[in-house]
């Protein structure tokens, strides 16, 4: 575990060092090598998910991380080579599908698959669960283009190996799933603080009937949501992290949604005409916010998830306590 | 911290379910407003016998000490049982407190306990017809006796008051008066202990929305307040009133909040099982969870610095939206309960609804909280 004043000094460290390699146009993977990424995910894993999800939320950086950070909750040795094939887009159930004869996969892999020799696949066989490691070479493995060319996304289809699995617990399966939630829920509280920057910047800054617009209530009160919006999310963050489990996890990713929705339509609002452009940022971060939003699962359909298991159960937990 | 209040939690819990019956409310839902005072006075009683209502309160006042978060749980727990209205029994913690910080250190340990226990009830007399989230405008005046303010014995005030929540109950109210230049806003407020049977106060309730009589008009007319009475500093007042806001920005809206889950877990109960209710109850339950998060945060911060301020500007826009977001959804998934529905439920329901169209105006409306978020949270400068 690392001390409040060395997450202090890490995220300043860490932030300042990824937001210099989107500058620089570096790959942001060896820059987090560099950093020790993979030390500090081992070491404090909490701490290490914040910091580094946070800043490549804020700078916009494309990365493999995640890979890092799921494979690590699923017991398995990080290494660069080492790719996770993730859920597919607005799902959470393991991609892999085992069915007696019919075996295959298929989700979304980082831009760690572009480079890595194995991918490892969670496959749900119907009674249990297990992994898989998947040669690269055997699996099709596409770009995704998509709204984001730049979030390094791929499509990926492959065989299964019905036989030479690694059994795979559901209550380790659902700890990757949390912490894989929460990472990209801190990306996105990152990409949220920035772009309320980027507008709050804009309305101080532009000149309309003589005045910064950033004096009209209508304009104040837009980014004032923003600001409830992002900050219940950064307070959804910390009790995940608080109170661990698949449930807060899920709700930080679901408020992670919302709020990237309506942080995205009022900054853009205020952004106005120039944020309708490729010459400002904004584009990037709203455009990044699509594509991830849908990783394990959409704010809607989580919404939905948590909604039914309420009625079913026909008990309301109040999950956190003081 | 924590591991204290884990402990207290779990003890209180217990000895609550071992007492359910005794704390239960006697009345038929939805019981009137006089049966809902007199349940939390009874229940306040049975607590303070049992030594819980003294918990988290100074010693001086006549409580037992340790940190104010064993207050809040303590709210919290009873709203979560329907043994008390959280709206009414959290009142608690906007009057105490202002007593404890700035009476004379005798009057608040005689009247302290008294709030405690059950033994009485106190108003809040703030807000005025022409002063609402324009709270410094406000002109009821307070003159000396004989005009000298360092030696009058008593203090002659003359003015009205609105939206005082249960002046027709209270027996002592906290008053905001003018007493500086009729222009000195902020600068010329000075608060008041009132006896509320003091001569010259006629207390005219108001009835809401949903029907109830919550809160009252109060007229003051020459009513004669002795100078000991004052609390804090002449013209002192508007340090009284900003005090109140950390705890009903922290302990209140944690009561609160217990009470909306509690309120959709109800719904739960017999909401249809379908997609469009999933939907409708999993919003709700989303917004409810990153208000109690974000509250649990405010409160923590409170405890580890001693002060929390403009930024609950954002704790008080969640919870009115997570208060209306609740019974939107009681509309939404009960067609019928809250329109036409004549049994106890749908008059408790209807109640209730009706109550929470007001979530966005009292304690600060919701714009008035978001020109503060931009003015002060987001620096965005003057709106002039």
């Amino acid at each position: 575990m690392i001390t409040a004043n060395e997450r202090a000094a890490m995220t300043e460290s860490v932030g300042a060092a990824i937001a210099d390699a989107v500058a620089r146009s570096a790959n942001v993977d060896a820059t987090l090598a560099e950093l020790g990424w993979r030390e500090l995910l081992a070491d404090d894993p909490d701490a290490a998910v914040e910091i580094v999800f946070t800043a490549l939320g804020s700078a916009n950086a494309t990365a493999s991380a995640l890979d890092d950070v799921l494979a690590a909750t699923l017991g398995f040795e990080l290494g660069a080579d080492l790719a996770i094939l993730l859920p597919n887009f607005a799902s959470w159930a393991p991609p892999g599908r085992i069915d007696g004869s019919h075996s295959h996969a298929h989700g979304i892999a980082t831009c760690r698959a572009a480079t890595a020799a194995e991918i490892l696949v969670a496959c749900d066989n119907e009674s249990a669960l297990n992994t898989s490691m998947v040669s690269v070479a055997a699996a099709e493995v596409t770009v995704v283009r998509g709204v984001d060319p730049d979030a390094g996304l791929h499509f990926v289809r492959c065989p299964i190996e019905t036989k030479g699995g690694r059994p795979l617990d559901p209550a380790a399966w659902q700890s990757a799933l949390a912490l894989g939630r929460r990472a990209v829920a801190y990306q996105i509280a990152g990409a949220c603080r920035t772009v309320l920057n980027l507008a709050r910047t804009h309305a101080l800054d532009r000149m309309q009937f003589g005045r910064p617009i950033a004096r009209f209530q209508a304009v104040r009160h837009k980014l004032a949501e923003v600001l409830v919006a992002v900050e219940s999310l950064d307070a959804a963050l910390a009790a995940a992290g608080d109170t661990p489990s698949p449930e807060t996890a899920a709700l930080a990713k679901a408020i992670a949604g919302r709020t990237a929705y309506t942080t995205a339509k009022h900054c853009q609002q205020v952004l106005a005409g120039i944020g309708f452009t490729t010459e400002h940022q904004f584009h990037r971060y709203l455009k990044r916010i699509l594509a991830f939003e849908g990783l394990f699962g959409s704010a809607d359909a989580i919404t939905h998830d948590i909604g039914h298991r309420l009625l079913a159960e026909r008990r309301v937990p109040t999950l956190i306590e003081l | 911290m924590s591991a204290e209040l884990a402990a207290y939690r779990g003890e209180l819990r217990a000895w609550l379910e071992a007492h359910r019956e005794e704390l239960a409310p006697r009345y038929a839902l939805p019981g009137t407003l006089d049966d809902h005072v007199a349940q939390m006075q009874r229940v306040k009683a049975i607590l303070f016998d049992a030594g819980w209502m003294q918990r988290g309160w100074p010693e001086r006042v006549g409580g037992s000490g340790g940190p104010p978060m064993l207050r809040t749980e303590l709210g919290a727990n009873l709203a979560a049982r329907d043994f008390v209205d959280s709206g009414l029994f959290s009142l608690i913690e906007v009057l105490a407190p202002t007593l404890i910080d700035f009476a004379r250190p005798e009057l608040a340990a005689e009247a302290v306990p008294k709030l405690l226990s059950g033994a009485e009830l106190w108003c809040q007399g703030f807000s005025e017809p022409d002063s609402g989230s324009d709270l410094a405008s406000l002109r009821c005046r307070a003159v000396p006796e004989g005009g000298n303010a360092a030696t009058a014995a008593r203090w002659i005030i003359n003015g009205q008051k609105v939206w005082t929540s249960l002046a027709q109950f209270s027996q002592r109210c906290v008053l905001l008066t003018r007493t500086g230049p009729a222009d000195s806003r902020h600068r010329g407020i000075t608060a008041f202990f009132v006896d509320m049977d003091t001569p010259g106060i006629t207390v005219r309730p108001i009835e809401m929305i949903n029907g109830e009589l919550e809160f009252a008009e109060v007229f003051f007319e020459d009513v004669a307040v002795p100078a000991e009475r004052m609390l804090g500093e002449l013209n002192g007042g508007w340090a009284v009133a900003m005090s109140i806001l950390p705890y009903e920005r922290s302990s209140c809206f944690w009561q609160r909040i217990a009470y909306l889950y509690r309120r959709l877990e109800r719904l739960v109960e017999i909401a249809p099982q379908d997609d469009r209710a999933a939907e409708v109850v999993g919003n709700a339950y989303v917004q409810l969870h990153a208000l109690r998060a974000r509250s649990r945060a405010t409160q923590h911060r409170l405890a580890a610095t001693g002060a929390i301020g403009a930024e609950t500007s954002i704790d008080k826009v969640l919870v009115a939206a997570g208060e209306q977001a609740v019974f939107d959804a009681v509309h939404r998934l009960l067609p019928g309960m809250v329109e036409i529905e004549d049994s106890a439920a749908g008059e408790t329901w209807r109640g209730e609804y009706l109550y929470s169209r007001a979530a966005t105006i009292y304690g600060g409306t919701a714009e008035v909280q978001r020109n503060i978020i931009a003015r002060r949270l987001l620096d965005l400068g003057s709106d002039e």
